[in-house]
């Protein structure tokens, strides 16, 4: 049930945001259903590896027929095996839809007594517009405020792994977090700001070298009180 | 006369040409020399091979593809784009990817349009007169290229300087000829190598000197994954190359 929700939210995240947020039943049941699925999820992962072999070969004919229509010699040295490098390539840039929240928190969720800001800042993050193809990347600067109970912290960027390879939109990345992480945890609070740039505007179009777009996700207390939402943007300003 | 010929070329197999070109790409730092040049690439079309094979004409036989080229090839490489979708398991048919087949084509064929461009064109006879023979030095030109091993961006920065021998360029031609040739499928050490080249025959100069430095996203978003890392390349040509007192000069008002 959690997989879908989490395949689901690529395309239609915008549509999906108090109902999802108000939704508990996800990770409630996790300690339950991790005994009972460890064999299971061993068996999906081995699956998900022989899909993507199998699928290598369409992928190199079409970047193949790419380079053969932009007027490139795919008999030379250099291009002899692109088509399958960029193919392999390509897998790697989009891994996160094979992956699944499931898998990646590992049970690292401890119930602590802490209700201070938490906040993992400065997160290399690196996608790929679904528009273009092109990469964007930057960093991400994640904060909650928990409710009993903590995440590791290596989780949270594991979190940003799984939504950003795959081919995404700012806005829905910086949401999926959000979101993944409200889910996972119930905390009072998530505020998530990604800063980056876009190569389909540096490199080609309107071609601005500086330009970063800043797009940001408060949920919970973040959104309510204003001076919550004040600290944690002061922390993670770099100096 | 040339522009004639050159029209002559068009109507042939673009793939004739497209291999000509690439062994330009593959193979240009090999042969300075031109007759070498023409001999590898011109064994198809009869009248090219008739062409002058000094040195100044090399780089005029560069063209393969035209705009016409580029709107006959689209479909298919749109095409080859939605497998692409397929084949790493999203749905092409929802709203975010519906166009982006085309978009993507669009946008790799801008990526690559240094095939386009030859460098005759693009100098616009802005080679002047001057009686200077001091260092001339435009750097930090901003550059962005494609691996040619993994078709990820390639991107960084060029500082090009030379000695000119009573012939200046435009500045904004040095540009130009950066843009044509990283505006290609690249190695970094060809890309260096064929800037230089051009302005070398383009000027004669006393000497040129070109420093590519690029972080490659290849390295960066994949693979060893190492974020901070960049790649640095040089050549130095004639003056350049020999006294090591120019070339000092050279890195060090490219540093400041």
């Amino acid at each position: 049930m959690e997989y879908q929700k989490v395949s689901d939210m690529n395309g239609l995240c915008n549509g999906k945001i108090v109902t999802e947020f108000n939704c508990r039943n996800g990770f409630s049941e996790l300690s339950i259903e991790t005994k009972k699925a460890a064999v299971q999820r061993k068996n999906e992962t081995s699956r998900k590896e022989a899909e993507d072999e199998s699928r290598l070969p369409a992928l190199e004919a079409a970047y193949t027929t790419i380079l053969q229509g932009l007027g490139e010699d795919t008999d030379r040295q250099g291009l002899l095996r692109t088509p399958l490098r960029a193919a392999k390539a390509m897998q790697f840039l989009t891994k996160g839809y094979h992956e699944t929240i499931y898998d990646v928190l590992n049970d690292a969720i401890f119930d602590e007594d802490h209700d201070e800001l938490v906040i993992v800042k400065d997160i290399d993050v690196f996608s790929l517009c679904e528009h273009h193809l092109v990469p964007f990347f930057g960093k991400v600067h994640i904060g909650y405020l928990p409710s009993k109970k903590v995440v590791g912290l290596s989780k949270l960027a594991r979190i940003v792994e799984i939504y950003s390879r795959r081919l995404q939109v700012q806005e829905r990345l910086t949401k999926q977090i959000a979101m993944a992480i409200s889910e996972a945890l119930q905390p009072a609070g998530v505020a998530v700001v990604i800063e980056a740039a876009h190569m389909c505007m540096v490199m080609r179009g309107v071609q601005k070298m500086n330009s970063r777009t800043v797009t940001s996700a408060m949920l919970g207390v973040f959104r309510e009180d204003p001076k919550t939402r004040e600290e944690f943007l002061a922390l993670t300003k770099s100096a | 006369m040339e522009r004639s010929k050159q029209k002559q070329l068009k109507p042939s197999e673009s793939d004739a040409s497209a291999s000509n070109d690439t062994s330009l790409n593959g193979h240009f730092g090999q042969t300075v020399k031109v007759q070498n040049m023409s001999g590898v690439s011109k064994g198809s079309t009869g009248e090219v091979s008739t062409q002058p094979s000094s040195v100044m004409e090399s780089w005029r036989e560069e063209r393969t593809r035209s705009i016409e080229d580029n709107e006959m090839s689209l479909p298919s490489i749109a095409a080859a784009y939605t497998t692409i979708l397929r084949g790493l398991g999203e749905d092409p048919q929802r709203q975010g990817l519906i166009k982006t087949p085309w978009r993507a084509a669009t946008a790799m064929q801008f990526f690559t349009k240094g095939y386009q461009e030859k460098i005759i064109d693009v100098l616009n006879d802005a080679i002047f007169d001057e009686d200077h023979d001091e260092m001339v030095i435009v750097k930090d030109i901003d550059m962005f290229s494609m691996c040619e091993h993994h078709l990820v961006p390639i991107f960084g920065r060029v500082h090009i300087g030379y000695l000119p021998n009573k012939r200046v360029l435009g500045l904004s031609k040095l540009a130009r000829i950066v843009e044509i040739y990283s505006r290609r499928l690249q190695v970094q050490e060809r890309l260096t190598k064929q800037i230089a080249v051009a302005i070398t025959e383009a000027l004669q100069p006393a000497g040129v000197g070109v420093v590519v430095e690029a972080t490659h996203m290849c390295m960066v978003m994949r693979g060893v994954q190492k974020m901070n890392s960049k790649t640095v390349t040089s050549t130095m040509l004639g003056v350049f190359r020999e006294d090591p007192k120019t070339r000092d000069e050279f890195l060090t008002l490219i540093r400041s």
